[in-house]
């Protein structure tokens, strides 16, 4: 017996640190990402009603995509999402590397803007765009209509250019800003002055230095950004519906809405995401593993020094604020008057402005408890997100693993689940194991199911970050004698704050804004804002729900000043 | 038993003696008094439901307050509460203790697949089960076997609304005036093509009056449809969409304070009115972690107090007899003698309207 420990003990005790590290994470990748995806594609073949005996056929996967309106209703999503991701695309660029690369002058004041708009909830942000562009009332097309040469409405919100204008607004650029910008700003700035020195312009370096080299963020966040524009849903039923142009994520709502549920045919359309993942995810890798090298931060000396716009810096910081301004500030504006309205967007009734949405709102003692429970849900998810997925992603791009593609597939899951059978999955795992009274109902079980759905972002962004620094700064470390923890805590850590700090920020405001998450595995006691928005918006208390969206959009401001600090500090200590 | 206790259960029952001696299983105080201890030692009562102000302001707060026993309501869609309560199910666990759900789900889903159980032994409360309290005669039971799903509520539905600053009372008598080519576009309605008061008008439509019809109104009106409730009735205050035929009631009636001429319509000639059992149907869990609680809840709620609170919270009818209606728009109480199409009968829930529901979606796809 003893020798059997000993022999255990010694093969435990040979295993090197990065493979136990390795294993870890797989296992509870595996467990926590892949049982719940298991446990819906198996639903989803189960013909029974609930509580009966399971009869397995395919008859949910048949009725799924028999019906007439799937196909169209899946190539009008694809090309929503592709239309609006390359402009977006391109402007989030131009952003970040005006905000982190280029002398503009505010780049901080823009980038916060970016910080805020993708916080504001977007569903009274599409209100305030149909105010703002309706037919018949918009405000837009009742003061164009002043115009001598115009004699009928210039703008439409519900028509598929609309449809893209809103989403641009509501998260288009925002959040693909957010991401790029950290590792804008982590890239050295000796290769583009090699590149001027050659006699290159500010063209072609963006073009043959500092894109390609950015290129593994830019392709993630591009992956993201697409699966993302095919899961969309609000912005859809709320402008797409009355020109009946419907999306494939509407058909997954309706099934998931109808008496009884059906969530077998919910989960097979779900599959197709799991597809398109697929193929995304082998272009990208295919694009990784070649010849190329994205190492931007090395032992040898390292500037961050600016590109100088000369005159053109107030234009670029012109052209930043003018789309801000249409695009973040002006529905804004409206969200904020609205949430003092009687009636959201009606001025024309006696005396339209009051407070008492705002009064009740705090007068409401669930408010209290929900912020409470939002605070601590947001904190453990940003910190646990850090915690976990740089550790994955270290491992994913330090290419001594050999399971990289499976963790990395696994890392990607809840991204290509819809938010309600994401939330079913994971309700699902918690009640099958032991910890169930610790994690059920619970801001504990919230925080974690949160922090799996964050998994796709945070390590997408902690992989970017890892792979522009190189392996010299380890090296260097180990051979002073450093252990693998202390590198890891004290040179990449902190080479890496900013990036942290920007996917904890991001994950904080989605954990407090995160609805579809949540709504599954909350109780009475856990109840987050995020659910106290929902239900002010089911009973059609919609001037509380802005007037609670923009407290929560407050918080996530006073938070973002904080976290930038830090996040700063942390990256100029060492 | 505490002094507290004997108190609460005295007031309880001075509150609700009604004095009859008809009823079916009434308890006397001592009963009473057991029942509620035995709920207050189970510490809480979980009722799902809707995410409903009415609960959450007074409810909540008033039934608390007269026995003592907190209330967990877990709010939600009801697609979700059930997907949650199934999973919960298969996993062993019993959380939920009362289901105030919509018939739909009371009727497909709780009763379908046996998740609640028989209601009526444990209906005790004199002014509960004393006949003479209810319109009805009884306690109304809607399930077949009349046990297990109590329907409380039952008002005259609006058919429609119109904002009278575009459309003149005169011009919308008769169900066919809906097709007047004056009003193509005019309309609107929730998405009949997906599950929701949309396909249910539809389908009543369908029932009532024929498919030639649900095709004229619903493809040759264009009228205008969406998913968010909200909008149809900014649609019908600003007069963009002045006939609204899904809007609702308590998304209306704060225009009408607000001065907006609005007008509810119930019928139009050649369609009786729609009478339904909203907003809820009571049922009561089966392996219900605080069964005597719940017991004190369904009571509880089926009381005048309860009734009463909720009711006028909601403007709704409800069936008791002793509810002073004088806060109910008349064209909502349900008129003796009159027939009305009932929204909320079981066999049209289970499968009529099912039946023509899907009759509907099939002829919208074929626009």
């Amino acid at each position: 017996m003893k020798s059997a420990t000993a022999t255990v003990f010694s093969f435990r005790y040979r295993l090197p640190p990065i493979r136990v590290a390795e294993i870890s994470f797989l296992i509870f990748l595996a467990v926590a990402m892949g049982l719940p995806l298991l446990f819906l594609l198996s639903g989803s073949f189960n013909l029974a009603a609930p509580g009966r005996a399971a009869v397995y056929g395919f008859d949910n996967w048949i009725r799924a995509f028999s019906d007439g309106g799937t196909l169209g209703a899946l190539w009008m999503s694809f090309l929503l999402s592709v239309v609006r991701l390359i402009p977006a695309m391109i402007i989030a660029v131009i952003f970040a590397w005006l905000i982190a690369r280029t002398d503009m002058p505010c780049g901080n004041a823009v980038e916060s803007f970016c910080w805020i708009a993708y916080f504001v909830p977007d569903f009274p942000l599409t209100l305030a765009w149909i105010l703002l562009l309706d037919p018949n009332f918009g405000l837009l097309n009742s003061l164009a209509k002043s115009l001598p040469w115009v004699d009928g409405p210039l703008f439409n919100p519900y028509s598929f250019w609309g449809i893209v204008w809103v989403h641009t607004s509501t998260g288009g650029i925002w959040f693909k800003v957010m991401l790029l910008v950290p590792v804008f700003r982590r890239l050295g700035a000796a290769l583009e002055e090699a590149a001027r020195v050659s006699g290159a312009g500010t063209g072609t370096m963006l073009r043959r230095i500092t894109l390609p080299l950015l290129s593994p963020m830019i392709l993630a966040v591009s992956v993201l950004s697409f699966i993302r524009g095919l899961q969309s849903f609000n912005t859809e039923l709320l402008l797409g519906t009355p020109a009946k142009i419907y999306v494939y994520s509407t058909r997954i709502y309706d099934y998931l809405q109808q008496e009884p549920r059906a969530y077998g045919e919910a989960t097979a359309l779900g599959s197709v995401f799991l597809i398109v993942l697929a193929i995304l995810l082998f272009i990208y890798w295919k694009y990784l593993r070649g010849e190329k090298k994205f190492t931007v931060v090395t032992g040898q000396g390292y500037s961050t020094m600016r590109v100088k716009l000369g005159k053109w810096r107030y234009v670029a910081l012109g052209s930043c604020f003018l789309y801000i301004a249409v695009m973040m500030i002006l529905p804004l504006l409206f969200l904020v008057i609205g949430s003092f309205m009687r009636r959201y967007g009606f001025f024309d009734i006696a005396a339209p402005f009051t407070f008492a949405h705002w009064r009740n709102l705090f007068a409401d003692p669930l408010f209290w408890e929900a912020l409470r429970n939002s605070l601590i849900i947001a904190s453990v998810t940003a910190l646990g997100g850090i915690m976990l997925y740089s550790g994955v992603a270290y491992l994913l791009v330090s290419r001594r693993t050999v399971t990289a593609p499976l963790l990395e597939s696994l890392c990607w899951i809840p991204h290509v689940l819809p938010g309600i059978l994401l939330s079913l999955g994971v309700l699902w795992l918690f009640l099958s194991t032991p910890l169930r009274w610790a994690l059920y109902g619970t801001v504990w079980g919230i925080a974690l199911a949160l922090i799996l759905a964050d998994s796709p972002v945070t390590t997408q962004a902690f992989k970017a970050g890892f792979l522009q620094l190189g392996p010299d700064l380890e090296e260097a470390a180990r051979v002073s004698g450093a252990s693998w923890s202390y590198t890891y805590r004290r040179i990449l850590l902190p080479l890496l704050a900013p990036i942290a700090a920007a996917v904890g920020l991001m994950n904080f405001g989605s954990a407090l804004t995160s609805i579809s998450t949540p709504v599954l595995l909350y109780s009475h006691q856990s109840r987050p804002l995020a659910i106290l928005l929902l239900e002010y918006s089911f009973t059609g208390e919609l001037e509380r729900a802005a007037a609670l969206g923009l407290s929560m959009t407050m918080i996530i401001g006073g938070m973002m000043m904080v976290a930038r600090k830090f996040g700063l500090r942390l990256s100029r200590s060492d | 038993m505490g002094k507290r206790l004997r108190l609460s259960g005295l007031i309880l029952l001075s509150l609700w003696v009604a004095g009859s001696a008809s009823a079916q299983s009434k308890v006397g105080e001592k009963d009473w008094n057991e029942i509620l201890n035995a709920a207050k030692k189970e510490g809480k009562v979980v009722v799902a439901g809707s995410p409903d102000p009415v609960m959450r302001n007074e409810i909540i707060p008033k039934f608390a307050a007269r026995t003592g026993i907190p209330v967990e309501f877990i709010a939600g869609r009801s697609s979700q509460i059930v997907a949650r309560v199934e999973t919960e199910r298969s996993a062993g666990i019993h959380s939920v203790d009362v289901f105030l759900a919509g018939p739909d789900t009371t009727a497909i889903d709780l009763y379908g697949n046996r998740m609640i159980d028989p209601l009526r032994p444990l209906l005790v409360l004199p002014e509960v089960v004393d006949g003479s309290k209810w319109k009805s005669g009884k306690v109304w039971f809607l399930d077949p076997e009349e046990r297990f799903v109590v329907r409380p509520f039952s008002s005259v539905a609006t058919m429609l609304f119109v904002n009278t600053d575009h459309v003149k009372p005169d011009e919308l008598r008769s169900y066919k005036d809906l097709l007047n080519p004056k009003w193509r576009g005019k309309i609107s309605t929730e998405d009949p093509t997906t599950t929701g008061a949309g396909a249910n008008m539809a389908a009543r439509f369908h029932t009532q009056v024929g498919e030639e019809f649900v095709k004229a109104l619903y493809i040759d009106q264009k009228p205008v449809s969406t998913r968010e409730r909200r909008q149809m009735s900014d649609w019908l205050a600003r007069g963009t969409q002045p006939i609204c035929l899904n809007c609702r009631e308590d998304d209306v009636r704060p225009l009408v304070k607000e001065g907006f001429k609005i007008l509810e319509i119930f019928e139009l000639t050649g369609v009786p009115g729609t009478i339904n059992g909203s907003p809820w149907l009571l049922s009561l869990a089966n392996r219900a972690p605080h069964p005597k609680a719940a017991q004190v809840f369904a009571n509880w709620i089926l009381s005048k107090e309860g009734l009463e609170t909720y009711a006028r919270g909601y403007g709704s009818a409800t069936l008791r007899t002793d509810i002073d209606e004088s806060y109910l728009n008349p064209g909502n109480i349900v008129k003796k003698g009159t027939k009305y199409f009932d929204d909320t009968d079981w066999k049209w829930i289970v499968t009529g309207r099912h039946e023509s529901r899907e009759k509907v979606w099939k002829l919208l796809k074929t626009r």
